[in-house]
């Protein structure tokens, strides 16, 4: 079964925890809050989602309200992706 | 003139009674209000057996709470020793059995999760306001805590009864008292406790004061940490004024857009924060679209910012006055420099500057002479009332940082030596080079890479380890472990990185483990640092 997004992301998220020694993260759980993602670690999640979904980000676009969870982010990819021109 | 960090509050308090103070989360204090929850918290303290000297932990995310405890503990004349929220339990642990710290203010899950680190010293522990209405409705256990520690547990309405217009008066205060404690990374493995008295701290505050001239119109942000010494010219110097501090919210410090619509939100005019927090604001912080025009001063201290940036920073803002402060937590500020916008886009290196008011600086080179000739390099001393009296229960290190002043031979005083390298230029400023040893910046955060090598050292499965910093315009440096784990040890980088993070704070992580057979020596057998720094330096590019 192909990898949907939300997995790709889940998988990203969950590698950045572990080498942080946290325990596994729900899907709506705060990354924010909980300290999985940093300032330096917010700006590495955007380049994986602009490499691997092939989107681009504006600096607007990244806040809490986009990136505070895996749910957030899997809504805002699948926001920007059906926004792309085909 | 003060000469107790409490009164400066006193005397906004007089001026200005019903200002607001300090906002935090969208929660307010006003200078009144401020003053009467510190005078209850002293009193509470003071019950519960704090007196002159004794440490009292505080434990939890930065909020208005914050300031009132920080004072409260001061007005009991206790020292306070504000602890990362985020750090490992286990860290935390030694820091309240190093200062053996009388009293704890924390929420009730960090209570909890120090169940198994050494509190046999604390005899009781506030719970914050925002547990307060759990322990209204009894899901807060309260009373006498278990064996493990922790002391009598009270809730934040305890304070509530007690006297609101005035502080414990059984003491007589002078400006030599400690008034906080700072842990800083420690190269041996171990935090160290820098201790701070109340002059050390007025010292700074009243010079900045008087160069930044902050008014009571002021907004300044709260955007370091409080167990980081920028805060306290966020915190003093807003109480010295009478002006409004804002404690930046966990979102703003995350997002540079959400932290340039804050700036404009709340109007503020003067911030202090990192280099590299102000480079993620210059790249991600969509500053263009931003009214900024409250904005007159920015001052940035804890590590070196890279000239390509700050020259961007100073194109986007061009009406307001930069500011690079230079000191280790052990003089606070000690050096400063004004950006000259005329001199910028031709400069290549941001000095240091020279000594602020008060405070004398001077090198030493390798012959044991103060540095004169422009150009020269030698270590940085610092002497004067900004200096530390030492870290807390370690007199070997504080013989060994805080020395006799030798070039002064008529009366005993002590010098601060910073391990910093400088020159000195024809004009009269510093210029920051290096270290002497093995402390580097990251992320602003002063960390020692022994520290590091330690945590990975206790893990069973290594031999040898070598932590390394990759210089970094965005963030310093990066950190990086090389280690040779014992013959067969199936151990992984993610093992490493694990481990590290139940001994140290999350900012001294390796980002990066490389495992090798063995690390390769110099000529005298120790660990060849240049030559690992070296090889990753090419394998990056």
């Amino acid at each position: 079964m192909p990898e949907t997004a939300k997995d790709q992301i889940r998988q990203f998220v969950t590698d950045i925890a572990q080498r942080k020694g946290l325990d596994v993260v729900t899907d709506d759980e705060s990354l924010t809050s909980n300290g999985v993602i940093d300032s330096l670690g917010i700006f590495k999640l955007v380049s994986f989602l602009e490499d691997t979904f092939r989107l681009k980000v504006a600096d607007d676009e990244i806040t809490n309200e986009s990136f505070e969870s895996i749910n957030q982010i899997d809504r805002f990819v699948a926001g920007k992706l059906e926004k792309k021109p085909a | 003139m003060a000469y107790h960090l409490t009164q400066l509050l006193t005397k906004s308090v007089e001026r200005f009674p019903e200002k607001t103070a300090v906002w935090a989360r969208g929660k307010t204090l006003s200078y009144r209000e401020l003053e009467e929850r510190s005078n209850q918290l002293a009193h509470l303290f003071r019950e519960r057996g704090v007196k002159k000297g004794d440490r009292v932990g505080l434990y939890f995310p930065k909020s208005i709470e914050s300031l009132a405890c920080m004072l409260g503990v001061m007005k009991a004349g206790g020292v306070y020793v504000p602890l990362d929220p985020a750090q490992p339990a286990s860290r935390i642990g030694y820091i309240i059995s190093n200062c053996a710290m009388k009293g704890l203010v924390t929420t009730l899950d960090r209570l909890k999760a120090l169940a198994h680190a050494d509190t046999r010293t604390v005899e009781f522990s506030v719970l914050t306001e925002a547990e307060a209405a759990g322990a209204e409705n009894g899901t807060i256990p309260t009373g006498p805590a278990g064996p493990s520690g922790g002391g009598d547990v009270i809730p934040w309405n305890s304070v509530s009864g007690l006297p609101v217009s005035r502080p414990p008066a059984d003491f007589q205060p002078t400006t030599t008292d400690l008034a906080y404690i700072l842990y800083t990374s420690g190269s041996t493995g171990r935090p160290k406790g820098v201790m701070l008295s109340h002059a050390n701290a007025l010292t700074f505050i009243e010079w900045c004061a008087e160069e930044f001239r902050i008014r009571p119109d002021d907004r300044l942000t709260g955007h370091a940490p409080l167990h980081f010494d920028l805060s306290v010219f966020d915190v003093y110097n807003t109480l010295e004024a009478g002006a409004t501090l804002y404690m930046i919210p966990d979102d703003a410090l995350l997002f540079p857009a959400t932290l340039g619509k804050f700036l404009e939100a709340k109007e503020i005019s003067v911030t202090y924060c990192v280099p590299s927090a102000l480079v993620h604001l210059v790249l991600h912080g969509s500053l263009a679209s931003r009214d900024l025009h409250h904005l007159r001063t920015i001052l940035f201290a804890g590590e070196v910012f890279p000239m390509k940036y700050l020259k961007q920073l100073a194109g986007m803002i061009p009406h307001v006055e930069l500011y690079n402060l230079y000191g280790p937590t052990e003089t606070n500020v000690c050096t400063w420099y004004r950006v000259d916008r005329a001199r910028l886009p031709q400069m290549e290196r941001l000095p240091i500057g020279r000594a602020c008011a008060n405070t004398e600086v001077f090198a030493v080179n390798d012959r044991d002479e103060r540095v004169t000739t422009p150009g020269e390099t030698g270590e940085l001393y610092v002497r004067g009332p900004a200096v530390t009296p030492g870290y807390w229960g370690d007199a070997e290190k504080t013989a060994k940082m805080v020395v006799p002043n030798r070039f002064q031979p008529h009366f005993d005083e002590k010098a601060y030596r910073t391990g910093d390298l400088v020159t000195l230029r024809e004009d009269g400023d510093y210029d920051f080079i290096g270290r002497r040893d093995n402390q580097i910046k990251s992320r602003g955060y002063r960390i020692e890479l022994g520290e590091i090598e330690a945590a990975i050292l206790s893990h069973p499965g290594v031999r040898e380890a070598a932590a390394i910093a990759l210089p970094d315009d965005e963030v310093g440096n990066r950190i990086k472990a090389v280690v040779a784990p014992h013959n067969g040890d199936p151990i992984t980088a993610l093992d490493l990185q694990q481990h590290c993070a139940s001994r140290v704070p999350r900012y001294m992580i390796p980002e990066l483990v490389e495992l090798r057979e063995s690390l390769p020596k110099t000529s005298t057998g120790k660990i060849d640092r240049v030559r690992l720094v070296a090889e990753s330096g090419a394998a990056r590019s």
